[in-house]
């Protein structure tokens, strides 16, 4: 999986490609979002426009992360999850915690 | 991985098998999975149902590897894909994740999740087995 980070507006951007799933896909958004919460940044914005699959791990790795990040004060929003990963989401329960976007703009905005 | 010689996963004649012996290495299932898919896409199925069967794939590999050999890649997970697997039963149904206890858990959606992707899920050999087919 390809993982890159940028900064706008003191949101981590993180754009994922790939399959997000048990292996060096979760333990490297893992790794990113640790050192993101490490350096006080709590408001994240996961761009999963090319992710095609979210297994359980990966799910278990989002709401933990949503947790996290809720109490520090930010949260943890989604941006163009596909439409199996939205029901997979959906699936086991868990797509209503997350607040979900079309663009990255507007996931941005939100934490003015 | 160590695939079946005789079979490499691409070509269209399903019938035969895809067998693999893998580590149990969390980093060996994604291998594994793509292979699956791979034949699944030769054989001209739709995109949404090969992702529902890599996905319960995915999950079953994936709790060989955590639950089952608890994570040490010494041990070896048994993968085989056929088209016509042999009888099962239908076990108890697991608990639901999504109650409000369990839905902000870190784990526990990866049996729940294969039962809802595939049509018909049985387990054997007390648990150390899973047959899963898709219709």
């Amino acid at each position: 999986m390809d993982i890159n980070v940028r900064k706008r507006a003191d949101v981590e951007l993180i754009q994922l490609r790939g399959q997000l799933r048990l292996g060096e896909a979760v333990d490297g958004l893992r790794q990113v979002i640790e050192e993101s919460l490490g350096n006080g940044d709590a408001r994240l914005v996961l761009n999963l426009a090319e992710v095609p699959m979210i297994d359980s791990s990966g799910i278990g790795l989002l709401v933990r992360f949503l947790a996290s990040t809720k109490q520090r004060g930010g949260s943890l929003k989604l941006v163009q999850p596909s439409k199996f990963a939205i029901q997979t989401l959906r699936l086991v329960g868990v797509l209503n915690l997350f607040e979900i976007f079309d663009n990255d703009d507007a996931a941005i905005a939100s934490f003015a | 991985m160590s695939p079946n010689p005789r079979h490499n996963g691409k070509g269209t004649n399903f019938s035969d098998l895809l067998e693999f012996h893998v580590p149990a290495d969390s980093k060996a299932i994604g291998n594994v999975t793509d292979r699956i898919i791979e034949a699944l896409e030769g054989l001209g199925i739709a995109e949404e149902k090969r992702l529902e069967i890599q996905l319960a794939v995915q999950e079953a590999l994936a709790n060989a590897v955590v639950h089952g050999c608890k994570n040490d890649p010494t041990k070896e997970i048994h993968c085989r894909v056929q088209a016509d697997p042999g009888p099962g039963f239908s076990p108890d149904r697991l608990a639901d994740p999504k109650t409000a206890e369990r839905v902000q858990a870190d784990h526990g959606r990866g049996i729940y999740l294969i039962r809802e992707l595939m049509d018909e899920v049985s387990f054997q050999g007390g648990g150390n087995q899973i047959t899963m087919r898709k219709y």
